[in-house]
């Protein structure tokens, strides 16, 4: 039977608390796995994946050869009303971590967390697309950390990002601990058909690789599983407007673009002509696509894995 | 007054980063405020200032940059409204970047000086008395001290973060110092007026303009000589201080009481003499949340 478990909870000043839980489900001896979902109050997506788990892992938890923690949402408050910042203090908890014992509500909630994480033999985070963004599936994991990169091929998303840290890195969530793998996909604060049960399923597998499930207690085949490419920064390529106005694009996620391919264009929002096209700079496969039209010379339109 | 940075944007004019740039020569001083655009009182400051250089003869350069994130003052924002990116967050910034990196970089070309001042102002839920933050050491704890600005905080870190204004000027190899007073969303000309003497007796201490007085300085401290209030649990804080008040050890600072019903839930008490130099003001408190600090000083 799983427990709930109050990691940290954040009295409100008018009254009233707002709690972090962990939901544990444990069977027999073996390595502990944490999944936490909702570190940014617009990704509902991993929510969902977060709570599908639990319920899977209620019917088998029994049969578990080790522990999972699941941490459904870990901002209920910016969840709450779909923002990406912890509300009032406007603080992104993803750049609070390793937080603070002592310090405001979105520092304790990081410390916490953090603190609760701590020696997982592996730690999943699950988010959603950036809000401006659909993306295809993915996997991040940290350059040279070979391990994570292992696993997160069997997350059946459709690229692993191994990716060099940048210079907020310390401060996120994923590099608290070594060999954090980070799934995401879909469309920001949104859920997605298909792209839930991907991640489920994903995370799933990483937990049959890892030991903990029985291969025989995994809802799907492993041979359906999408076989993603591994990737580094040098084949991820940003492709970004030059004008500012609407980007109406053209491709859809992991669609595949050629070198000089038009992946969308910028329109002056008053007239609606045609104030640039934009092109991809090389062949292969978008991975994120500007949905939020509205672009400031230099924004990001497009991410695409060179092939 | 000149555009030092154009970029167009969609449904309103362009983003035009504005420069007004003061006599010729030696020594160049940068002062750029409104990089937060609810940070309003600092941005008042700047402009007093462009009153007085405007009728002075500069034996030197300033330049004036008042207001640099306009689209985020516009809504009473910190960040710049498109993306909720903090301008201050983004140096040393790109010419071919995200428009906040596009702010950053231009800005930073712009305020090449010998020494460059960062002027903010509090958040809006937090009173600051104007003080001037410095390193613990070297020429900008002088430069910092002429101000004559209340408090002179001389603090570790600040030369660090080269994702700020302040750490990109001096990874740079600029004087920088930072500036803030008043509070966010809201303006306090007397605050304005302080820090615009504090910055007309720094340029008078470079010689740039005749020597003034500036306000003066009440407490000269390190982050050790600054005793930080923060609430013990959530509630609904009243101060019974004043900004810029002195307090003795023992007197009441303020107290937190339940929300609904005003039931008394716990009292504030300085534990050193000092002047108030920050000051909560919006009530709804969480617990850990900043209420007072107290700039120490002798009984």
């Amino acid at each position: 039977m799983s427990r709930t478990t109050r990691v940290v909870s954040v009295e409100m000043p008018s009254g009233g608390d707002v709690d972090i839980v962990r939901r544990r489900f444990e069977g027999s001896s073996g390595p502990r796995i944490a999944v936490v979902a909702g570190i940014r109050g617009d990704t509902p997506e991993g929510i969902r994946v977060a709570h599908e788990l639990c319920q899977f892992l209620e019917g088998v938890e029994e049969r578990l050869r080790g522990t999972v923690d699941v941490y459904p949402c870990a901002n209920p408050l910016a969840a709450h009303r779909g923002s990406r910042l912890w509300p009032f203090f406007d603080v992104d908890l993803n750049r609070s971590f390793p937080g603070r014992e002592d310090g405001h509500p979105p520092d304790r909630v990081a410390w916490a967390l953090a603190r609760d994480v701590h020696g997982a033999e592996q730690v999943i985070e699950l988010r959603g697309a950036h809000p401006a963004f659909r993306e295809a599936p993915q996997a991040q994991v940290r350059q040279r950390d070979g391990r994570a990169a292992e696993l997160a091929m069997g997350g059946n998303v459709a690229v692993v990002w191994a990716r060099h840290p940048g210079p907020a890195a310390n401060s996120t969530f994923a590099h608290q601990q070594a060999g954090t793998i980070v799934l995401e996909g879909g469309t920001g604060n949104r859920v997605t058909p298909g792209v839930g049960r991907d991640l489920r399923e994903g995370v799933l597998n990483i937990m049959g690789m890892i030991g903990v499930l029985a291969e025989d207690d995994l809802p799907f085949h492993w041979a359906a599983l999408q076989r993603p490419v591994l990737v580094t920064d040098e084949e991820v390529v940003r492709v970004r407007a030059a004008r500012g106005g609407l980007f109406l694009p053209e491709g859809t996620p992991w669609q595949e673009v050629e070198a000089g391919g038009l992946l969308g264009t910028v329109v002056d929002p008053s007239s609606g002509a045609t104030c640039e096209s934009v092109t991809s700079p090389v062949s292969g496969r978008l991975l994120a696509v500007r949905e939020q039209p509205v672009v400031f010379p230099g924004s990001m339109v497009a991410r695409v894995v060179m092939q | 007054m000149s555009v030092v940075f154009r970029m167009e944007a969609p449904y309103r004019g362009a983003y035009e980063l504005h420069r007004l740039s003061f006599g010729s020569g030696s020594p160049t001083v940068a002062i750029v405020g409104g990089l937060h655009g609810y940070e309003l009182t600092g941005q008042h400051a700047v402009n007093m200032l462009a009153t007085a250089l405007r009728v002075s003869r500069p034996k030197g350069t300033v330049h004036l940059l008042p207001l640099v994130n306009t689209f985020g003052a516009d809504e009473s924002r910190k960040r710049w409204p498109f993306d909720d990116l903090d301008i201050n967050h983004a140096f040393p910034g790109s010419p071919s970047g995200t428009a906040v990196e596009r702010i950053a970089h231009a800005l930073l070309q712009a305020t090449e000086a010998d020494i460059c001042i960062d002027v903010h102002s509090g958040a809006p839920h937090v009173r600051e008395l104007p003080h001037v933050r410095v390193p613990l050491g070297g020429e900008e704890v002088e430069l910092g001290r002429s101000m004559g600005l209340p408090v002179v905080w001389r603090r570790p870190g600040d030369r660090l973060d080269a994702t700020g204004l302040v750490g990109a000027w001096r990874q740079a190899g600029r004087k920088a110092l930072l500036v803030e007073g008043g509070r966010g969303s809201t303006l306090d000309t007397n605050h304005s007026d302080t820090i615009a003497r504090g910055l007309a007796a720094l340029l008078g201490h470079l010689r740039i303009l005749p020597s003034t007085n500036g306000p003066g300085i009440v407490a000269d401290v390190t982050h050790g000589e600054v005793e930080t209030h923060r609430a013990p649990f959530g509630g609904f804080f009243v101060p019974e201080v004043k900004l810029g008040q002195r307090v003795q050890p023992g007197q009441h600072l303020g107290h937190i009481q339940a929300p609904i019903g005003g039931e008394r839930l716990g009292d504030l008490v300085a534990g050193r003499p000092g002047v108030i130099m920050t000051l909560r003001a919006y009530p709804m408190v969480h617990a850990q949340e900043l209420l007072v600090r107290i700039a120490g000083t002798l009984a």
